[in-house]
């Protein structure tokens, strides 16, 4: 089932290549149901890559945004609440005229209370630099700071603002649902 | 665990031939007082391969290490100190955190290279600004150290003049080089923005710091930017800092567009809420109930709340993630109690808009507003969060009521000038992406206006539903 889906998106990123080199206009968003197992991660990295291919960014435009799809899902992995099996991740991705949008969504229980404050919190301070490289550095030297008994260096999301080119946000709606979203300003 | 009960745990130090017992005890940051047990010493200047311990049950090794007795110190305990990583013994007992005094240098190569990218007639442009803006600041410094000695009120009167003269057309060269340097960054993209704007802050950053506005704008001590105080020092809008120069770079930013629109946006509010009052339909005794989201200090409250009978006419709902912001507009409320002996009816939420929306029926928890304000908030909201926060927002406005949110424009004439000294970024909209942001959303009426410089734009809502 999962090997036929996979399939699809093969052919549709295919075909949106071919109808974009015809001059067809093709669809500008795509989403995927990600279970929640670490093997997917690799999985809907390679279908992004294709999709985003298929829009003809560069490679290391195609590469920072798959990083940050990598590095979300990995987030939804570790916070999200899977305990019912219809429970999943779900990614999209949108271009606009300006902006690529994605956007991970993921359930969560009250566990995630303070991942979420923590997430808030890191976030304003990664946003508050208007060179990300300030708030890798910055975090770079906390991780140098070695947590004898914490294993969380929340390098991820710094990465993500400065590798990944991109704002970094986040909001919990009324179902419990997790959005972090990332918008990647479209260089022209 | 408190410095004052200095910290005493057992350990071993270890060389290539010894093992010796220890009890080990905080003594400073970075060293240590050394009491041996069992007997076994060791001698001045003795070196250690390192120091081992155990810390909840985990096995900690630091070193190398030297084993010291400071000189004249006959008697009393040696100290142990590190020598070649030194250890942050701060971290390590107080915040479980095992950090090195040299551990900012880890970073320098990558600190350095991060200038290669940089545009030279960009390096020309800060080197020619550094070199003015030391000499400008040499001047009024020397200005400053001749009449020092004056009394108070003369030093006062003296550096008013100077600033109203000298000073003023000091304004201008920093007017007519912040069109220069416009018009050099106007066509990098933004990743060149980012880069360029941190080599400008590192090349003049003795300048920025010794600005009060400017110094908070990039040092951020409650880790976001446009905080209270911030905003305190915009309305203020007065010469503050240590020195003639340092007044002056503090009043620079102040006087530009962007906080003149900020200015100008909090007089709006006053005008819209008390026009609101005027025209509001609801009877004599009931309540228009308002909700400002990310209230801040709300220092519009002192344009509304001009009258006892303007206090009773209200319920204001402050919202805001910052309990300082909260706190002090608490206090601003206090004060205009006092100054009418009246209560005024206020509800305070010290809550995230990010973590808000997941709260199930909103409106039965805080009830449905007449009108709602934000200003502030949207130009830190990314779309999809905007989008969710706005429709939230939407939902708890009464049928009839009315709201109001500022977003600054794309076209925000002080965009560079707050992105590269300030290192302070907002997400800017053009008129369509705002309205977007209601998009869809049956019954709600929208439109755009704007302030006076044209760099704040405001999204008017109303919803269309008819009261009940």
């Amino acid at each position: 089932m999962l090997h036929a889906k996979w399939m699809l998106v093969q052919i549709y990123t295919k075909l949106c290549t071919n109808l974009k080199e015809i001059g067809v206009p093709m669809k500008n968003s795509i989403e995927f149901n990600v279970e929640p197992d670490w093997d997917e991660i690799e999985k809907i990295r390679n279908q992004s890559v294709d999709f985003l291919q298929s829009h003809r960014f560069s490679d290391d435009t195609v590469h920072s945004l798959s990083m940050i799809i990598s590095e979300l899902i990995e987030n939804g992995l570790k916070y999200g609440d899977f305990k019912l099996i219809e429970n999943k991740i779900v990614v999209t991705i949108k271009i606009e005229s300006r902006n690529v949008t994605i956007e991970v969504f993921n359930p969560v229980d009250g566990g995630a209370q303070p991942h979420l404050v923590r997430l808030d919190k890191m976030i304003q301070w990664i946003r508050g630099y208007q060179d990300p490289f300030e708030a890798y550095i910055e975090r770079l030297k906390e991780v140098s700071k070695k947590p004898i008994f914490d294993t969380e260096s929340g390098i991820g999301l710094v990465r993500i603002a400065y590798e990944g080119k991109a704002l970094l946000d986040f909001f919990v709606s009324e179902n419990n649902m997790l959005n972090v979203s990332v918008v990647s300003n479209i260089e022209t | 665990m408190s410095k004052h009960n200095a910290p005493v745990f057992k350990a071993n130090l270890v060389s290539e031939s010894r093992n010796i017992p220890i009890e080990a005890i905080y003594s400073s940051r970075y060293s240590l007082k050394v009491k041996f047990v069992n007997g076994v010493k060791t001698d001045n200047g003795s070196r250690f391969k390192k120091m081992v311990f155990k810390k909840n049950g985990e096995e900690i090794a630091v070193g190398p290490c030297q084993y010291i007795v400071p000189s004249g110190d006959n008697g009393r305990l040696g100290r142990l100190i590190f020598s070649k990583d030194i250890y942050d013994l701060d971290s390590l007992f107080f915040e479980n955190k095992l950090e090195k005094l040299q551990s900012d240098f880890f970073n320098l190569a990558l600190i350095l290279t991060h200038k290669d990218k940089i545009k030279k007639e960009f390096k020309e442009y800060t080197a020619n600004l550094t070199y003015d803006l030391s000499v400008y600041k040499n001047l009024f410094d020397s200005l400053d150290a001749k009449y020092t000695n004056e009394p108070d009120t003369v030093k006062a009167v003296i550096q008013r003049t100077i600033i109203e003269n000298e000073g003023r057309k000091f304004m201008r060269f920093m007017d007519n080089k912040l069109r220069d340097f416009e018009s050099i960054v106007i066509s990098y993209s933004r990743k060149e923005h980012e880069r360029h704007g941190y080599y400008l802050r590192r090349q003049l950053w003795d300048f920025i710091v010794c600005a009060p506005f400017m110094a908070r704008t990039n040092l951020k001590p409650r880790n976001y930017s446009g905080d209270s105080i911030m905003m305190r020092m915009i309305y203020d809008n007065d010469y503050m800092g240590d020195s003639t120069f340092a007044k002056l770079m503090h009043k620079h930013p102040i006087e530009h567009p962007a906080a003149q629109a900020v200015r100008n946006r909090r007089r709006m509010i006053g005008k819209i809420l008390n026009h609101y009052k005027q025209s509001a339909k609801t009877g004599t005794s009931k309540k228009i109930k308002v909700l400002s989201a990310a209230c801040g200090p709300a220092f519009e409250l002192n344009d509304v709340l001009k009258s006892p009978r303007d206090c009773a006419k209200f319920h204001f709902t402050l919202l805001d993630q910052d309990e300082k912001a909260l706190d002090e507009a608490k206090v601003l409320i206090a004060q205009i109690e006092k100054k009418f002996d009246t209560k005024i009816e206020v509800d305070y939420l010290n809550e995230s808009v990010r973590t808000m929306l997941a709260t199930p029926k909103l409106n039965k928890m805080w009830g449905e507003f007449d009108y709602i304000y934000s200003m502030g908030l949207f130009d830190y909201l990314t779309p999809p969060v905007a989008k969710a926060v706005i429709e939230k927002l939407y939902q708890i406005l009464k049928p009839g009521g009315e709201m109001v949110v500022g977003n600054f424009h794309i076209s925000n004439s002080s965009r560079f000038y707050m992105e590269y000294w300030l290192d302070w970024v907002l997400f800017y909209r053009t008129e369509q992406e705002f309205l977007d942001l209601l998009k869809g959303v049956p019954s709600a009426e929208t439109r755009i206006s704007f302030e006076d410089t044209g760099n704040q734009m405001f999204l008017h809502v109303k919803n269309t539903l008819t009261k009940k």
